[in-house]
């Protein structure tokens, strides 16, 4: 116990000077070049439809990475990943709509009650492997989907047409901005540092080989599960935001599409690396807005993946960091 | 000394076959036991029943005084017994370091481990199985040698009481076969006990103490290495009736 305290308080002082060194790395560089831009944006523009396009971007960057986390490191493909998003959305809504809370309180009890139903689901399609489990995870959400929109159950879960007129976060798109993108921040900064640190080695190994896993004595069992209730933790974060944001919400958001959108963004900034998510999230965003008029998104949507697969299978993160890594070199002429 | 590990009457049957029949054996502690039989005599099945990934029909299975049939394996795992298998498992896209890290965060690996810090544990255990070089590297590109001695490494890392090593040598020239060789020696001497099966005799003959030989799921006999190779229906169950030969 003493030591532990001891190898904490070294690492306290050390602190400092890791920060120093990777902020000075190329990767460190650059993730603090992009927040402090993403920090300035509201002095650029404070429209609230370019502010609105961030805070999409910002919130599906937090759903990709949710699903990139169970997926990509524990190797759980799930096409659920919407499930969690519009339950903590439907909480986030009524409980803001109806009941008056604080933003933050909703958000709260939006994103426990996230984590209880990852645990049941978690518990529910354990033993489901590879396609079944995708397909498992697609069913409930359609199912979800369809009882949402019972005309029966209308008074209790407000029916087809969803609840609208939500309240917003704050009145001020800018503040709205700013507090989307520090729950950003804090969540890449934990998921990140999940997948660093011994839990992450397990998840990695339960991916690889759960046989294997099971074989060096790991319970493969609790960490599934664990993986679940923090996946879904942070999918519940971002289907409250998306409500806050969206001030409306209805059953198709339980659609597989939506756990398409994670499952692409996520693809599309690569597999296995979490922040690859975000630039996934944004490209993603963008260029929907971008097309908007020309296309259905379902149609970049499917064009996005086709060209994923067929010329960068391990996303765009990877091959696009060693490019400007060169450019940057070329730059400062080393 | 005293026995640590107590199989008793085992039987496991798939659909009308019966592939472990009444079989009983012990180990004692400290032992270099050796599991023969020719190709299908179910040498494996008996592991997989031992370290849990399969389930008996009926018989017991103790360890150091605990029933273990039909526990969970990695609770048996964190008793003390670890396996490695016939056809190599390794944790693709991770590094050595990686793979052997996992066993040293299991519950009984974490004791010893933690101590040392976990990352300088698993590279003491990789510099002793001879792959700390490689430490920074996926399997994937290895050797087929190494992986062997990955998979023991692995294994290690979880601090185990009995090591069952099913088929150590399978795939391996005669020189890569030496180096598995000197490190289970060295295994042993340093007082884990070793349960090791294999179907070519050669390795295995020249290593064990005692050997138990093992024919359609039935058991035959056993005794030092040397008796059994010379039992008539151990050379009947490799050879076939040998009449035509003699």
């Amino acid at each position: 116990m003493k030591s532990r305290v001891k190898n904490l308080n070294a690492k306290i002082k050390e602190f400092p000077n890791y920060l120093k060194d990777w902020i000075k790395s190329f990767k460190g560089g650059l993730t603090v070049f992009c927040v402090i831009g993403l920090f300035l944006i509201p002095l650029i523009t404070t429209s609230p439809y370019f502010l609105g396009i961030f805070m999409l971007s910002m919130i599906y960057a937090i759903f990709s990475a949710s699903w990139d986390l169970l997926a990509g490191f524990v190797g759980k493909v799930s096409f659920g990943q919407a499930i969690f998003f519009g339950l903590s959305g439907y909480i986030v809504g009524s409980l803001l709509k109806f009941n008056n809370y604080i933003w933050w309180s909703a958000l709260i009890i939006g994103i426990t009650f996230s984590v209880l139903i990852g645990l049941i689901i978690g518990g529910i399609t354990l033993r489901l492997k590879g396609p079944y489990l995708a397909l498992g995870t697609m069913v409930i959400g359609i199912i979800l989907q369809k009882v949402f929109a019972l005309y029966q159950l209308k008074p209790i879960l407000y029916g087809d047409q969803g609840i609208s007129g939500i309240p917003p976060l704050s009145s001020s798109s800018v503040v709205t901005y700013y507090v989307i993108l520090i729950l950003m921040i804090i969540s890449f900064i934990i998921m990140i540092k999940i997948t660093k640190i011994n839990l992450g080695t397990i998840f990695r190994s339960i991916r690889d080989d759960e046989t294997g896993a099971e074989a060096s004595g790991i319970n493969t069992v609790k960490y599934k599960i664990i993986a679940f209730i923090i996946s879904s933790c942070f999918a519940g974060l971002a289907g409250g935001l998306f409500v806050m944001y969206n001030r409306a919400i209805n059953p198709l958001v339980f659609q597989p599409l939506y756990s398409f959108y994670a499952l692409v963004m996520a693809a599309l900034g690569g597999i296995a690396t979490i922040s690859g998510s975000a630039l996934g999230a944004f490209i993603f965003v963008f260029l929907g807005e971008i097309v908007r008029d020309l296309a259905d998104p379902l149609f970049i949507f499917s064009i996005i993946l086709i060209l994923i697969v067929r010329f960068a299978s391990e996303g765009i993160l990877r091959s696009a960091l060693e490019r400007l890594r060169d450019f940057w070199d070329i730059l400062i002429g080393r | 000394m005293g026995v640590i590990l107590e199989v008793k009457s085992l039987t496991k049957k798939y659909s009308g076959l019966t592939a472990v029949n009444d079989f009983s054996f012990e180990i004692q502690k400290g032992e270099f036991v050796g599991l023969i039989g020719p190709n299908g005599a179910g040498k494996t099945t008996i592991f997989n029943l031992i370290s849990g990934f399969e389930k008996p029909n009926s018989g017991k299975i103790i360890f150091n005084g605990i029933n273990i049939t039909g526990m969970k394996p990695y609770k048996i795992v964190n008793l003390g017994v670890t396996r490695t298998f016939q056809l190599v498992r390794a944790f693709k896209f991770m590094t050595l370091l990686d793979n052997v890290k996992v066993s040293c965060l299991s519950k009984r690996g974490k004791k010893l481990a933690q101590d040392y810090g976990i990352d300088e544990y698993a590279s003491t255990i990789l510099a002793s199985v001879g792959l700390v070089d490689k430490a920074r590297i996926p399997p994937v590109i290895l050797p087929h040698g190494d992986l062997r001695k990955l998979q023991i490494g692995k294994a290690l890392g979880t601090n185990p009481q009995l090591l069952l090593l099913d088929e150590p040598f399978s795939g391996l020239s005669h020189e890569e076969a030496q180096g598995i060789t000197d490190l289970i020696k060295k295994l042993h001497d340093d007082g884990v006990t070793v349960f090791m099966t294999g179907h070519v005799l050669r390795e295995l003959m020249h290593l064990v103490h005692r050997v138990i030989a093992m024919h359609q799921g039935k058991f035959i006999t056993e005794g030092p290495p040397r008796e059994v190779a010379n039992n008539k229906i151990v050379l009947e169950a490799y050879l076939g009736r040998g009449e035509k030969f003699a």
